[in-house]
């Protein structure tokens, strides 16, 4: 440093605005260098803690990434996008999962040497229970590495456990129904399985407030699996309407309504720091 | 707790509003950076507005001296780093009280000096309760101690008060006690031992860890000694 400094009047016209801008230039750069002079600028702390803080914030804030740009189309707010992005369901790895069963059960349905009715049996038997194994992973252990922390938060209770559960189930419904329209089967398959998965996924939930939610999710798979994987097998031809026929889906929306009615009135057990 | 009943559901969510909790293992998500994961955690604790929940997350980055890290990932903090990123979730809101579960485990020694700094510094204006097996930590930072065995409360009272429970039992001897399955060899190449006076013994000084594990003397093995 050479000693000089900038003298008060041009430090004060600086302050102002009223220098040209070579000379700006010239007062920054020396500005730069010299402390004491800094120290002697004008400086509004409010505007200048504000302003960072919005930089901080804008270097640090969470990525937009193609879910969040999607949830926020949706008109979803930001801190519920901020939960459901936060959710090990909705990662690539898992709908990466998704999709290659749903892939398989396709190819199953064009490929299988009986006949491509037990392919489309296959789809049919598999796809319900893709959103119920969303559900088991939308809270709690072993699922949520995290449900430690949120179960002493003030979110944990019902309504996080049915946002998440709802956001898991959408995202599967609309990749099955995505996979459903390439069957090579009749066009009501595309739908066939529909019902099912809803009454799967709404019984685990209001299962879950006696168990804990993937039992719960284990068990209403486990017996749909059991059920109608058994009479797919021991009566190919004739199981499929049976099964996926217009009274099997009225049983199917029935038994629904009622799992609604149960969770509705257990809601509050949803929250694991209510005792069962 | 806090004056509110956790098993009346509307009182419950009030508690949580008023908690921040720390857990042994966090299982924080590792393929966020500290800030999301802040951020996450502040809209579970009902920080709907984004202007002031970023403040809080700003807040409590700087409390525990994580701002400079807010952009890396959690799979890339050190040890030390997660546990003031777990204590940094505990912060938001502002608790009244603090629940930390063993929170300097697997820390090594300059980590555990900067947490404990930190947690004396966060004991100032709020109600912490460490629930630790550390006695070094216990000593260091607490003003009073709960001991529980079995789901039990066996000591309430001061470390001083807890450290007395082994006065006239602490001992130190130039040759291992006979029949004593509670000594071992110090430093300074003598034997010390909890419970009754071995041969040989003279008086030691007691350490809170002594009065810990004469309290939890359940085996009776402590009155073996010779």
């Amino acid at each position: 440093m050479t000693g000089w400094h900038i003298d008060a009047g041009l430090l004060a016209d600086y302050d102002r605005g009223a220098l040209d801008p070579s000379r700006v230039m010239a007062v920054d750069a020396h500005l730069l260098a010299c402390a004491s002079c800094r120290g002697r600028v004008e400086v509004d702390t409010v505007w200048l803690t504000g302003n960072w803080a919005a930089v901080f914030d804008a270097v640090h804030a969470p990525k937009q990434r193609a879910l969040r740009r999607l949830l926020g189309r949706l008109g979803l707010p930001e801190h519920r996008i901020q939960l459901l992005a936060a959710m090990p369901a909705l990662r690539w790895s898992w709908l990466g999962a998704i999709a290659a069963v749903l892939a398989l059960a396709v190819a199953a349905a064009y490929l299988g040497q009986t006949g491509a009715r037990v392919g489309d049996m296959l789809f049919l038997v598999f796809a319900p229970i893709l959103p119920v194994l969303a559900v088991a992973t939308a809270y709690g252990p072993p699922a949520d590495p995290m449900h430690e922390i949120a179960d002493t938060t003030p979110a944990a209770g019902p309504s996080l456990v049915l946002w998440r559960a709802t956001a898991v189930v959408a995202v599967a419904v609309a990749m099955g129904m995505a996979a459903a329209v390439l069957l090579p089967g009749p066009g009501w398959y595309a739908v066939a399985w529909l019902l099912p998965a809803l009454l799967l996924s709404i019984g685990s939930l209001a299962l879950s407030t006696i168990v804990s939610l993937s039992a719960a999710a284990g068990l209403l798979g486990g017996a749909w699996l059991i059920i109608v994987g058994t009479a797919a097998m021991v009566h190919r031809e004739s199981s499929l309407p049976v099964v996926f026929g217009g009274t099997a889906q009225l049983g199917y929306l029935l038994a629904a309504a009622v799992a609604v009615v149960v969770l509705a009135v257990r809601r509050s057990r949803l929250d694991l720091g209510e005792t069962r | 707790m806090l004056g509110l009943d956790p098993m009346v559901p509307a009182q419950r969510t009030e508690l949580r509003r008023r908690i921040g909790y720390l857990p042994q293992n966090p299982g924080l998500y590792p393929q966020f950076t500290a800030y999301d994961l802040l951020d996450y955690v502040a809209v579970l604790k009902e920080m709907t507005d984004g202007r002031q929940r970023r403040a809080e997350v700003r807040r409590v980055l700087d409390e525990v001296e994580l701002a400079d890290r807010a952009r890396t990932k959690v799979r890339k903090l050190s040890g030390g780093m997660r546990q003031r990123l777990g204590l940094a979730q505990a912060l938001l809101g502002e608790p009244q009280l603090l629940i930390l579960d063993e929170p300097t485990v697997g820390l090594d020694p300059e980590q555990r000096m900067l947490f404990r700094a930190l947690i004396s510094r966060l004991g100032e204006r709020r109600t912490v309760l460490l629930s630790t097996h550390q006695t070094e930590d216990v000593g260091a930072l607490c003003e009073r101690v709960v001991v529980m065995n079995s789901g039990r409360v066996i000591f309430d009272g001061s470390p001083r008060e807890l450290v007395a429970v082994a006065d006239g039992r602490v001992w130190l001897s130039t040759t291992a006690p006979i029949g004593s399955q509670a000594y071992w060899r110090n430093a300074d190449g003598l034997y010390r031992t909890l419970g009754d006076q071995p041969e040989g013994g003279e008086p030691g000084q007691p350490s809170l860890e002594d009065g810990y594990l004469l309290l939890l003397d359940t085996s009776g093995r402590l009155g073996a000694a010779r």
